[in-house]
């Protein structure tokens, strides 16, 4: 797990900073309208003006407090942490969406598990082989025949949709 | 009277239809695995699931999510008893006393006690829903848009000050929901927002990728950063399940004063369960006659609480199926669920649509009796579910919740949004962040936007007619209090340090 470290609150009110100066600048795009007859800008402008000063002030906060006190936990709230699971997990369901259509559900669904499984176990890649592929097949079973979802199909899932019976 | 008995009794006959009698009691099990399991609770169960409830009718989605938070209550106080593990948030307080009952042997007796404890609590809880969201509906179904926006306001400022940790943090939080809650076409005015161009942004971002990542991709991501521990499980004798007659005589009580001060405090915007349990365990010790005992594995340390937190349940309905406004995140998924299937909660969904109202009732009920019939004696067999390793079980959600998400409106961007809230959640919580109030703002923000812009074209864009009106007036100076009393109790403090 990433620390609660001033370093990180640092960066976490630099992120909340920028999304509210970018949702603030939007906001003007909009047609802001009267009191009396409010456009579809009013709240954004209203909402982005708000965050825009209490991330600004969260920033100056965490930005200026005491650097003693920042250098005595700096470091110390991330040793030990599994970096590697959660990077692997993070990544599977960033690529899974870019994976789905061309490489087909079951596919795309058994490298995303494997990959997990893989990452996490890594001893075992025959077992974690066949229990990404036995979900790929269970869900792809569960969700097409019983829910009735339409996934991105090719040869494999015809065959399986059809023995499934 | 009468509209209640007969509304339940037609609610028992829907409820106790084979296929609602199946998903009450799917819920009820799936609720205890997620609670036993540590991390996953029922708003991480709620989440993963929503979309499996797309196969079925409204009616059976919330029968399943029902048995979902109420299994979820009762598992996690299995863990807390026998582990000294907490499976959610609401179970900690379990752990002080009923694992010192373990450690003496009385396991069993306060297993039992939780769950007697949780079905009176929930049939307490569902009269008071009964009661209390027919006559809120009445009242509902009169207040326009400047009440509404109130009720949001308010609803949102007592979530910022209950949810715990940095007030700065809560306010960004609420604000950052809100403004997700702006993207997609204004319905008002025609307008896109946000959009880019991108036409699937153009509804909205969906609530279910944001909530799936939130609170179950960033649940796993938090989970696998930990290393993994083997659990010795304890077994349960069937025979030491019996509390003795002088703990049933104490914890009974308990039971009865948890329920009540329980469904209370569900009424409240904020983690209401997890408050309540609090609040009993302090109002059991102080009012009880050995003191001294809590901590050591006082019975009413258990059965309060446990009480407490199954009340809360039932008491945190009442916002969602009187006002349509959803004070918890878990409310917050019931909502999602409700609107997948095009319905709207509200005070005309009870008149409307009645039939479901009075099948949630009854299925509550019916799944509070199927938590106590099936998980005592099953208890050793939910707890070793501890054993399956973390390294399986998760990739094995983070796949479910990918289908999940995908398989409501085939969206790639969907996906792509589970990806993103999942690691924003993540991050959110790794800096202690609480991001049960974006996930309220951004559901209830478009309705207080919404209430806000008809208030000002109704009152001319006089904001003085929208704030003074009497429940208007009561329900501002309600929110202010929760900012002004703090104050005054510390400077009163001050005066006497």
């Amino acid at each position: 797990m990433i620390g609660n470290t001033p370093r990180n609150h640092k960066i976490i009110a630099l992120f909340l900073f920028g999304f509210a100066l970018f949702y603030f600048l939007g906001s003007f795009r909009l047609k802001m309208g009267t009191l009396k007859i409010p456009g579809p800008g009013l709240i954004p402008v209203v909402l982005g003006g708000l965050l825009v000063f209490c991330s600004g002030f969260y920033l100056y906060r965490v930005a200026f407090q005491n650097r003693r006190e920042s250098m005595g936990k700096e470091g110390s709230a991330e040793g030990g942490r599994n970096y590697r699971a959660i990077a692997g997990v993070l990544a599977c369901t960033l690529i899974y969406p870019f994976i789905l259509e061309p490489l087909k559900f079951i596919l795309a669904t058994f490298s995303a598990g494997f990959l997990m499984l893989f990452l996490l176990r890594p001893r075992r890649p025959f077992s974690s082989g066949l229990l990404a592929l036995s979900l790929a097949v269970g869900a792809f079973l569960i969700f097409s025949r019983l829910f009735g979802v339409a996934f991105p199909s090719g040869f494999l899932e015809n065959f399986i949709f059809r023995i499934g019976g | 009277m009468l509209e209640i008995t007969q509304g339940l009794l037609g609610g028992f006959a829907t409820a106790l239809k084979p296929l609602y009698l199946y998903y009450a009691f799917l819920g009820a099990v799936l609720g205890t695995i997620t609670g036993v399991l540590p991390g996953l609770g029922p708003l991480g169960a709620m989440a993963i699931l929503l979309s499996f409830t797309l196969s079925m009718d409204a009616t059976g989605a919330m029968i399943l999510f029902a048995g979902i938070y109420y299994g979820a209550m009762y598992g996690g106080s299995t863990t807390s008893i026998l582990l000294n593990i907490p499976g959610e948030a609401a179970s900690v307080v379990t752990c002080i006393d009923g694992y010192k009952m373990a450690q003496k042997g009385r396991a069993g007796a306060a297993l039992t006690v939780a769950a007697v404890g949780s079905f009176i609590a929930g049939t307490i809880s569902i009269l008071g829903l009964m009661v209390v969201a027919l006559f809120l509906s009445d009242i509902a179904l009169r207040f326009g848009p400047a009440e509404f926006f109130a009720i949001g306001v308010c609803g949102l400022v007592l979530l910022m000050r209950l949810s715990g940790g940095s007030l700065l943090q809560s306010f960004i939080m609420i604000l950052v929901g809100m403004a997700l809650g702006t993207v997609g076409v204004d319905f008002l005015a025609g307008t896109e927002r946000f959009t880019f161009g991108n036409v699937e942004l153009g509804q909205g971002i969906d609530f279910l990728p944001v909530a799936m990542g939130i609170f179950g991709i960033a649940e796993v991501l938090t989970t696998v950063a930990e290393k993994e521990s083997l659990q010795t499980v304890q077994k349960v004798k069937m025979r030491d399940l019996l509390p003795t007659a002088k703990e049933w005589k104490r914890s009974i009580p308990a039971m009865f004063r948890g329920s009540f001060l329980g469904f209370a405090i569900g009424l409240v915007p904020g983690p209401s369960p997890v408050i309540a349990t609090f609040v009993s365990y302090i109002s059991e010790k102080r009012f009880s006659k050995n003191p001294e005992e809590f901590g050591e594995g006082a019975i009413e340390g258990v059965a309060g609480p446990e009480a407490a937190n199954n009340a809360a349940v039932g008491g945190a309905y009442v916002p969602l199926f009187a006002l349509g406004i959803p004070f918890t995140p878990a409310m917050a998924m019931v909502l999602g669920a409700l609107m997948l299937h095009g319905l709207t909660p509200g005070p005309n969904l009870i008149k409307e649509k009645s039939e479901l109202f009075w099948a949630v009732m009854a299925s509550m009920y019916i799944g509070n009796f199927m938590l106590i019939v099936l998980n005592l004696p099953l208890v050793n067999v939910f707890v070793s579910i501890l054993r399956v390793p973390k390294n399986i079980l998760m990739p094995v959600i983070v796949i479910i919740c990918m289908i999940g998400v995908y398989s409501v409106n085939s969206s790639l961007l969907d996906l792509l949004m589970l990806a993103l809230f999942g690691f924003i959640g993540y991050i959110l919580r790794a800096v202690g962040f609480q991001v049960a109030p974006l996930i309220l703002a951004m559901v209830i923000g478009p309705m207080i936007e919404t209430s806000l812009r008809q208030a000002l074209n109704i009152t001319g864009g006089n904001i003085g007619d929208m704030i003074f009106r009497p429940i208007c007036l009561t329900l501002y100076i309600l929110a202010s209090l929760t900012f002004v009393v703090p104050l005054i109790m510390k400077a009163i403090r001050k005066g006497k340090g």
